[in-house]
């Protein structure tokens, strides 16, 4: 080798080397940068593509069984009182855990090989998060590095404050937003743009932030929309700010403004007079291309769209937005000027996919009304085609329910549904006997129904009809837990409710419930409810004065409900409300005969959709029968097979498993009283293994790879007795082969990050 | 095995020479578990009279005036309800609806009106009445079992 040559050797080495570590870092798959290819757990959908997907693989069919709690991490004194409600899923970055929890919404950092706290950290609001519309602790946190040291935890507040904190030791950043926080609420309008109030303004949010690159979008909620104290609410908007400062980047307004595209979708200019629109789930990107795919729910009142004909984009949208500037690539309505509460509830999950040999970047959402949708994620171009079909009509007066919606088909042609889109009359109908069947029948003589999704509302009565029969308008089909995906097989998994059964009616709201809309959810001669959402007035500030309030200012009204110790809460009381369906967590409520659900079972599925061939591949009941079911006097001595359970659960998706667990408590010959997590076979959906469980799911399930080298899975329980807990599973180091002395150095607990 | 024959000595002896309520108390003193189920008449008419505007005040408006449940709430009577909480104890209920409930306004509700409310919601259930009123103290509660069928059923 020549001189020369030698002299020169290190500096080129040294520059190969650097432009290696400075492509790495281009790519995003840099050492600095965590990911689920390496063991973590990113985002709150598993990564920014909202997959729910992890190649870990120690944990298989072969040893599910066998899966021991690790470590459980109770919730219970993150708040001034017990939750019932815990729904998050942990991040995982480099073996620790980052999570809300409790009805304070704190932050808490824990181990991830032992569940032991290493931080917690909360924010106190009072009044504005006693009064806010979605409280509890929610879906959790986001996660932010610059892959040179700097980490952070973002989240949103019970009060709708965007919060950066140092993920190391849980401090608030000061140099973000204002001393650490961005007051979501500055911004946030109502009518033609006047701004809401910052303590009694409704705005709030229960799912995570999304952070990509050094952006981070944030979207927004709402009350539910069943009993609204005005359709002047506040406006839906999205917005991203820059991760390290907190300064606004950009705003999507989900309702357009005039001279936007989609303003004339609002007729009589309803735009400046209505509002919600939000986009309360998650928030996924394509971060190469740099689009961000927004799920966009109802407009406000769930049910009654009088006060806003038309369309109403982008109402039950989802709509691609750049990532840089927030403008609109394209968008598609998935139901025109809905009036059954169809929001978007879950991410729209990115995967490209192999059809007739052509790769195509795709998009596709899961949905309450349990079809597929999915679309060219660059253009906009459904896949299969998305038909205009005619619906019924409506005969609310004022309401004018849209003439056609469109139906995604399979590439048979066939709807492409994965749960049942409406209630087939008489083939959905129960029929474990006869008389079950006949007494259903009968009860379905005081309803609307017809053999079409997306059956309007009626004016029901209790000396006519009582309402109007859809199912899994409300809780779904798919909620807000959504789906995941295999990005190798291209194959979408959902966990969807088969047995929602709804039954809309509205009413004009009583002279004691002060609203500007015509009708409300009710029934005429039953007494009248106001249904606040779940959850509503738990939260760690409440009870909560005042603030009954919309957008408009309904403050006025003032007088709140409840007060410490103080006396009844204001007769916004009784009546059941128009879709009456038994709480999202199962139960039948409804036209059902004897205490048992209007339809057959299944009723509840965990489906398989490949997306390569554009049709479903399996379905399979998910969950024991329920023990109403098991154990009715009616139903004795017929052999029924496992009927699934109703209600909405997550789903997560590893390298040979598809995992989700029940949502329902039930004591079984095989288990005592409790709730199973289950495992099943990517491609064939047989059950391949299931761990006992102390209460039923309310979090989606999550995994990766902690400091010892086992492979973890967590879940959050709650309901029923059994207050909010984080549980996490993993196998017995004697199911564990060891294959490295570094993997063995790592099991035996050595080398442990701190 | 000792112990055992004590046991069954006690038992025998109970039976020839004590009524049938004294050998409950034996028996309880011997097993140390719920001795009592919601089938046993354990609140009274009186208490669930005096639960019944409770519950409209408090409750209804999320679980409906039949109990039914609702969009947001769950049924507190009959199927879903009964098999959700079998194999409890009513104070793991009442317990459940002190800390969280009502759910706009939790743990502002004393023991004695949780208590009634809960005998309103056992005559709603069907649960027989008896000559006793429910305790307002959880720890007392904690020896009901609640159980879905009536034993012998």
């Amino acid at each position: 080798m020549s001189r020369t040559f030698r002299r020169a050797a290190p500096v080129l080495v040294a520059l190969a080397v650097g432009l290696v570590w400075v492509t790495a870092r281009l790519s995003g798959q840099a050492s600095g940068m965590p990911s689920t290819t390496k063991g973590d757990w990113t985002h709150y959908t598993a990564d920014v593509r909202g997959t729910k997907y992890s190649p870990l693989d120690q944990v298989n069919a072969a040893n599910f069984n066998k899966l021991e709690v690790a470590w459980r991490f109770k919730t219970d004194n993150l708040g001034t009182r017990p939750e019932f409600k815990l729904e998050g899923t942990p991040l995982a970055i480099n073996g620790v855990l980052y999570v809300t929890a409790g009805t304070r919404r704190s932050v808490v950092a824990l181990d991830g090989r032992t569940g032991e706290l290493i931080w917690a950290h909360s924010y106190r609001e009072g009044n504005r998060a006693a009064i806010a519309p979605r409280q509890l602790s929610g879906r959790g946190v986001s996660y932010w590095t610059d892959g040179k040291g700097d980490e952070r935890i973002l989240y949103v507040t019970t009060g709708y404050r965007l919060i950066a904190l140092n993920a190391k030791n849980g401090a608030m950043i000061s140099s973000f937003g204002e001393n650490g926080v961005v007051d979501l609420k500055k911004g946030a309008v109502f009518g033609k743009g006047q701004p809401i109030d910052l303590e009694t303004g409704e705005i709030g949010l229960h799912a995570t932030p999304t952070v990509v690159k050094d952006v981070v979008i944030v979207g927004s909620s709402f009350k539910e929309g069943m009993t609204v104290l005005t359709h002047n609410n506040t406006k839906g908007l999205v917005r991203a700010f820059d991760v390290k400062t907190g300064k606004v980047l950009w705003t999507f307004q989900t309702i357009p403004r005039p001279g936007e595209l989609g303003n004339d979708t609002w007729e009589n200019e309803s735009w400046a007079v209505n509002g919600n629109t939000g986009v309360w789930t998650q928030i996924t990107v394509d971060e190469e291309l740099g689009l961000v795919y927004l799920p966009v729910e109802t407009p406000t009142s769930d049910f009654y769209g009088g006060h806003r004909p038309g369309n109403n984009l982008f109402g039950e949208s989802l709509v691609c937005v750049d990532l840089k500037t927030g403008q609109r690539k394209w968008h598609f309505q998935y139901i025109h000027h809905g009036i059954w509460d169809h929001d978007n509830s879950s991410a729209a999950m990115l995967v490209d996919i192999n059809k007739d040999g052509k790769i195509i970047k795709v998009v596709v959402s899961p949905s309450k009304q349990g079809y597929v949708y999915a679309f060219d994620r660059v253009t906009g171009q459904p896949i299969w085609p998305i038909v205009e079909t005619p619906m019924p009509k409506s005969d609310v007066p004022g309401e004018k329910a849209a003439a056609t919606q469109p139906i995604p088909m399979d590439a048979h042609g066939k709807p492409f549904a994965y749960v049942r889109p409406f209630v087939h009359v008489p083939d959905d109908i129960i029929d474990f006997t006869p008389a079950l069947r006949a007494e259903a029948l009968e009860n379905l003589k005081r309803y609307r129904h017809e053999n079409s999704p997306y059956v309007p509302l009626i004016l029901g009565d209790v000396n006519g009809l009582l309402g109007t029969i859809n199912i899994g308008n409300t809780g779904g089909g798919t909620n807000w837990p959504g789906g995941g995906l295999d990005p190798e097989t291209h194959i979408f998994y959902s966990q969807a409710n088969n047995s929602q059964v709804t039954t809309g009616s509205l009413v004009e709201p009583p002279p004691e419930f002060k609203t500007d809309i015509r009708y409300v959810s009710g029934v005429k001669g039953r007494e009248f409810r106001v249904a606040e959402g779940p959850g509503f007035g738990s939260a760690a500030d409440a009870p909560q004065r005042g603030g009954r309030t919309g957008g408009a200012g309904a403050a006025a009204e003032g007088g709140g409900r409840g007060g410490r110790g103080a006396e009844a809460p204001a007769a916004g009381g009784a009546a059941p409300a128009g879709a009456a369906a038994g709480g999202g967590r199962g139960g039948f409520g409804g036209p059902g005969p004897q205490g048992l659900s209007l339809v057959k079972p299944p009723y509840g599925v965990v489906a398989a959709v490949n997306l390569d061939k554009g049709e479903l591949m399996w379905q399979t009941p998910h969950g024991d029968t329920p023990d109403n079911v098991r154990n009715h006097p009616l139903l004795k001595g017929l052999n029924i097979p496992k009927t699934g359970q109703g209600g909405s659960v997550g789903i997560l998706v590893t390298k040979t498993l598809v995992i989700a667990g029940d949502p329902q408590v039930t004591t079984t010959p095989d288990h005592p009283r409790g709730a199973m997590m289950r495992a099943y076979d990517k491609q064939t959906g047989k059950e391949v293994g299931a761990v006992w469980m102390p209460a039923g799911v309310s979090g989606s399930p999550m995994t990766y790879r902690g400091p010892d080298g086992r492979q973890y899975i967590v879940i959050a329980v709650s309901g029923g007795n059994y207050s909010g807990e984080y549980i996490a599973f993993a196998l017995p180091s004697s199911e564990i082969k060891t294959t490295s002395p570094a993997q063995e150095l790592r099991s035996s607990g050595a080398g442990i990050r701190d | 095995m000792y112990g055992i024959i004590v046991v069954m000595k006690v038992h025998i002896a109970a039976l020839v020479l004590i009524p049938l309520a004294t050998v409950s108390v034996l028996r309880s003193t011997v097993h140390a578990q719920p001795t009592k189920s919601v089938w046993d008449g354990v609140y009274t008419e009186e208490q669930a009279k005096r639960g019944s505007p409770m519950y409209s005040e408090f409750c209804a408006s999320c679980h409906g005036p039949e109990l039914m449940g609702g969009e947001m709430a769950p049924p507190l009577a009959s199927g879903d309800f009964l098999s959700g909480w079998d194999g409890l104890t009513v104070g793991d209920l009442f317990e459940r609806i002190r800390i969280s409930m009502p759910q706009n306004a939790p743990g502002t509700l004393s023991g004695q009106q949780n208590a009634d409310i809960l005998a309103f919601m056992f005559s709603a259930n069907k649960f027989p009445a008896g000559t006793t009123e429910l305790s307002n103290q959880a720890m007392v509660l904690k020896a009901i079992k609640f159980e879905a069928k009536k034993p012998g059923h």
